[in-house]
């Protein structure tokens, strides 16, 4: 198979995201009081209602629509005023009522747009002949061919058909209830009366990607929707192939998961290549976090993505099969796994096959995709709307109060970032993504600038992220706070430690949650950086080091770092190895 | 004093309770002795809970021992269509495919009712998941109408009805979606009420078609039928129903109000709709002669759409019963086929052993109507055809306070009479409109007809959540037709009147 950059010089893949989000942060299911729970014993937060026993009714989660309602005003969507949930019919037992209630044509969130900079290695995925006039035909031809079950959905479904007989039309249940206004009832097939949001949309609004010189670019990736249903319940076969149904000899079901809330965002096939995929992940992911609807944990499947990609030659404007790719649980794996679909369907097409439309299996410790099940007709959901379920009319104040709880989005603190700290832009981009190191970050360079922010910036990206790492700690859990990260920057600032002498003290206010200050006196670490301290260590090794201090004379001049690691060991590390270095080029230029 | 106990209302018999005439447990036993006495031959029941009823009736005398204020309705005896959860029994809606399955909760309705002190005699027999007009559906076995056994009670909520009707239960409970608490309240002579949607909470009940379903009241009285759905009320919206309504407890205390200057409405048209037995439109008739003669004034109004409220109906309830009866696949509960090699054929297999031919024939339609490019032609249309109808009842409301109207275009037919189901699905014309629209309807027993000597019955259709008004009228009717020495109030079918259940 050839390379990836290679084939994208040929063959355009046409991309779209499928991104499932649980809202983990929630305490109850998407229709009844049962608490939120990952890893608990199997079936001990069940009722009636998420076991779908008969006679039982789902009452909506409040706090879930809030949640949707933030996630699409983050997203730049239109918050649809009237939306209603659905039934989709599948006869499995991972779903307990045999339907799963989820949105119609009409979500709760349309037509919205993320940014995204795609920059360094990975923007090379994208071919020169990827961006101008040709790109924008590219983007229009692809929305308007691409096809799946939303747009089908909205295609085929006139939405408003109002299950709810007009009597009993007003009612709101006590969980949902301030989330309604009034209830028309009308069963009138109307179009969505109103909705707020987003301006412009459709293709012809969307900004064709331009290269920078340093090969970075950025592109707009709009969001078809974001719908809100629950999730299934999990199941284990036991016996089974690889844990497939197929050839098991029991199947165990834990409802659990069954209820929880789910939200859904479908993008548009604007994405272009796998790079542009895993970014538009992590960025969607950042504001996940920052809004706090979910943990985003890709690897304990709060958050999973499916890909949908084809590819067609460059220039045509049609649409090659599609393949569905899953098990993308890491944005490593969503980037490899689009990355080894994309130059398998060359492969494929070059040789003259074709492209069978099916949903693939990415198995990362083979580096592969297989095949996990033909999809030669569509399935028939029977889709129609709850009869159990008012329809929303969300109101003006519910919008807004969701609005008003949006904290400062990752985009924006990253500018902020820059503009009032005068950190460097990428460290600021990483700091802003995850709302804890962020607020952690400016309470420890609360009232710094310039090199002092930096310095700051420099510790929490690098020895303080090393160090969680290390530790498999979160912030929080590591016990160090804001305050000893700023007196550890101070000590930085003054040249009083090194950035080595710096992961050790941050090492130990991890271990005591003593001041770095004390820690540096009690170690005696603090560096010498007093030229009259240092200058005899210097003239010392110089006369033990003649042979070296000939070779720096006579041009060789990285032999200096050899010299001032000698320095530094001479004075046991407490030598400023800055002022080491200078003294030594004083002393043998001089 | 050998009292028996049909001879009592269950207005009686709570102040009977409460004032010491007799204790809960005496009420309970005399009960209890009348089902064993008289459903042999009724057959009204499918499970007969003497624990539950005398537990209860213990419970309510050890509170007046006690003195504590008796509920409203400490020590009635009431039925429970089997299509209701109650904890301690089985829940089957008389179905193969639940034949075993006991309930794990209790319905929000039965909760509700055994808070005023009513006590659980039995659950009733229905049509299969109440699919059908005559309770023939049941896969257990049939119910006899208690006024010609030969005949069938209606449905589905038959055994609900025939149990009052036979004196076995003063008051019972069954659900509503197309006509199945008013049509066999009219065939057995009781007192029937669908409320309007939203006013009773449908959680815990077996749903058949979610949009349509309501649950409401049988008794021998109107009266019986208010104090019923004030304790069905009681306490607010059901936060375990999203489509529940809070409603005023006030059904008994406006049962008696004045209807002098209130306006009802007549559907001259529909009086001479074809199939329409002379006998009930006379009985019709005589509603609204008793209603004028207490002062109220009779309005011609017409409901155009009426005619496409059968076929919305048969379309909108088969893809929602369809849709709720996708669970029943026997994978955690209910019939399991045994020995299937894997699950799509345990499923299918399952399903095909486990409903009956009425169940599968709706969900079947419903599978039908709802599939990708046939939705749009049927159930969106028919979610249209509910607007239309909506509006012509909102509009006849402009005009008048109720409408009355036929219930059953016949009196109680034999069994397997009506064989064709589009036939049977016909009968519920006169009952389905209001399931589409969502307002409130009360059957009132007329009489005999002069024709069959079966009971025949008036509808009162009222505005959406104004059921306590349109109780009103229905007990003018009641209060009209008595003072003319007609009607049936209180009165148990006299093939079993008496028929054990004194009162110790």
């Amino acid at each position: 198979m050839r390379e990836l950059n290679d084939v994208l010089r040929d063959w355009e893949a046409v991309i779209g995201l499928e991104i499932h989000t649980e809202l983990t942060t929630l305490k109850t299911k998407m229709f009844c009081g049962c608490r939120l729970s990952h890893d608990d014993e199997p079936n001990t937060h069940v009722c009636p209602v998420c076991l779908g026993l008969p006679g039982a009714l789902p009452v909506p989660n409040r706090g879930a629509i809030e949640s949707i309602v933030k996630a699409g005003l983050a997203t730049n969507c239109e918050i649809q005023r009237r939306s209603m949930f659905y039934r989709k019919h599948y006869f499995y037992p991972d779903m307990a009522k045999n339907f799963q209630t989820t949105q119609g044509p009409v979500a709760f969130c349309m037509h919205g747009r993320l940014g995204i900079e795609v920059a360094g290695r990975g923007a090379a995925e994208r071919p020169e002949c990827a961006f101008g006039a040709s790109e924008a035909e590219s983007l229009a031809s692809a929305s308007a061919n691409a096809a799946g079950l939303s747009r089908a959905m909205a295609e085929q479904l006139p939405e408003g058909a109002d299950a709810r007989p007009s009597a009993g039309g007003a009612a709101c249940g006590s969980a949902g209830g301030a989330v309604c206004g009034s209830v028309g009832g009308s069963a009138d097939a109307t179009a969505p009366r109103g909705s707020v949001g987003a301006e412009g949309r459709g293709s012809g609004a969307l900004a064709v990607p331009v290269r920078h010189d340093d090969g970075s670019y950025e592109a707009t990736i709009r969001i078809l929707r974001i719908h809100m249903e629950e999730d299934a319940a999990k199941m284990v076969h036991v016996g089974g192939e690889e844990g497939r149904i197929g050839g098991a000899s029991e199947s165990l079901v834990d409802y659990n998961r069954c209820g929880t809330p789910l939200i859904e965002l479908v993008t548009e096939p604007d994405l272009r290549t796998p790079e542009e995929a895993r970014l538009f992940m992590e960025k969607l992911r950042r504001i996940f976090l920052t809004i706090g609807i979910s943990d985003c944990s890709m690897e304990k499947g709060s958050m999973r993505c499916d890909g949908n990609v084809s590819l067609r030659r460059r220039g045509e404007t049609g649409l090659g099969a599609k393949t569905e790719l899953k098990n993308l649980n890491s944005f490593k794996a969503l980037h490899d796994g689009l990355a080894y679909e994309i130059c398998r369907q060359a492969d494929v097409l070059e040789s003259g096959g074709v492209v069978r439309q099916e949903t693939r299996h990415w198995e990362p410790s083979r580096k592969r995709t297989v095949a996990m099940r033909a999809k030669e007709t569509a399935d028939d959901y029977r889709l129609f709307p709850d009869p159990d379920l008012e329809p929303f009319d969300l109101s003006d104040e519910f919008v807004e109060h969701c609005r008003a709880e949006i904290p400062e989005l990752p985009d924006a603190k990253r500018d902020r970032f820059v503009r009032d700290y005068g950190i460097k832009r990428p460290d600021a981009e990483q700091l802003a993504g995850d709302p804890a190191t962020a607020a952690f970050f400016e309470e420890s360079a609360a009232g710094l600038v310039g090199d002092a922010a930096q310095t700051v910036a420099n510790l929490v990206v690098n020895d303080l992220a090393a160090h969680l790492k290390a530790s498999g700690s979160t912030l929080g859990e590591s016990g160090i706070s804001p305050t000893q990260v700023a007196s550890l920057a101070r000590l930085l600032a003054a040249d009083a430690i090194s950035s080595n002498q710096a992961r050790e003290v941050l090492e130990a206010m991890a271990g005591s949650g003593e001041d770095p200050e004390k820690i540096v006196d009690e170690r005696g670490m603090r560096q010498v950086s007093d030229a009259g301290a240092l200058q005899p260590i210097v003239d010392q090794v110089l006369e033990a080091c003649a042979d070296q201090a000939r070779q720096y004379r006579d041009g060789n001049q990285k032999v200096i770092g050899f010299l001032v690691g000698q320095c530094m060991k001479a004075s046991h590390g407490k030598g400023n190895p800055k002022l080491f270095n200078e003294l030594l080029r004083a002393t043998l230029e001089g | 004093m050998s009292e028996n106990l049909d001879s009592l209302t269950a207005a009686q018999i709570a102040s009977g309770v409460a004032s010491g005439d007799f204790s809960a447990v005496e009420v309970a036993r005399a009960a209890l002795d009348a089902i064993d006495s008289r459903d042999a031959q009724v057959r009204a029941f499918l499970q007969v809970t003497p624990e539950l009823a005398l537990a209860a009736a213990e419970e309510v005398d050890a509170r007046r021992a006690a003195g504590e204020e008796l509920p409203p309705l400490a020590g009635v005896p009431f039925a429970i269509k089997d299509n209701m959860n109650l904890v301690g029994t089985r829940t089957t809606c008389a179905s193969r495919m639940l034949e075993t399955y006991e309930s794990p909760y209790t319905a929000t309705c039965v909760r509700r009712m055994l808070d005023a002190g009513c006590v659980p005699v039995g659950k009733a027999n229905m049509d299969e998941f109440a699919f059908g007009s005559s309770t023939e559906s049941s896969a257990f076995h049939p119910t006899g109408n208690p006024w010609d056994p030969d005949r069938v009670p209606g449905g589905s909520s038959g055994g609900s009805a025939a149990a009052v009707a036979a004196g076995m239960a003063a008051l019972s409970l069954g659900s509503d979606t197309g006509g199945s608490i008013r049509q066999p309240a009219a065939l057995c002579g009781v007192v029937g009420m669908k409320p309007s949607y939203g006013a009773v909470s449908r959680y815990g009940v077996v749903a058949f078609g979610s949009s349509l379903d309501q649950v409401g009241p049988f008794g021998r009285t109107v009266e019986d039928v208010a104090l019923a759905m004030d304790a069905l009320v009681a306490g607010g919206s059901d936060a375990f129903d999203g489509t529940s309504r809070a409603v005023e407890a006030s059904f008994r205390a406006h049962v008696n109000d004045d209807v002098a200057g209130g306006r009802v409405g007549v559907i001259p048209e529909l009086m001479r709709a074809p199939g329409l037995a002379p006998e009930v439109a006379r009985a019709v008739e005589e509603a609204a002669d008793a209603l004028a003669a207490q002062g109220v004034e009779l309005i011609e109004v017409d409901l155009p759409h009426l005619d496409a409220a059968i076929a919305a109906y048969y379309a909108i309830g088969p893809a929602e019963a369809f849709s709720n009866l996708a669970r029943f696949d026997g994978v955690r509960y209910g019939y399991r086929e045994p020995g299937c090699p894997n699950l799509a054929e345990q499923s299918a297999k399952s399903r095909a052993r486990g409903f009956g031919a009425e169940a599968k024939r709706r969900q079947m339609l419903g599978a039908y109507l709802l599939s990708s490019g046939v939705y749009d032609k049927y159930y969106y249309a028919a979610q249209k055809a509910r607007t239309l109808i909506a509006r012509d009842y909102e509009s006849a409301f402009g005009r008048v306070d109720a409408i009355l109207m036929p219930v059953s275009p016949t009196a109680a037919f034999k069994f397997g009479e009506l064989s064709d189901p589009t036939q049977m699905y016909l009968s519920d014309l006169f009952t389905i409109s209001i399931n589409i629209v969502g307002n409130g309807g009360v059957s009132v027993p007329v009489g005999l007809g002069a024709d069959s000597g079966l009971p025949v019955a008036a509808q009162l259709v009222g505005r959406p959540f104004d059921d306590a008004r349109l109780l009103s009228f229905a007990r003018a009717v009641e209060r009209g037709l008595a003072s003319a020495g007609r009607g049936l109030a209180g009165a148990v079918a006299p093939l079993f009147a008496g028929k054990g259940g004194d009162l110790a």
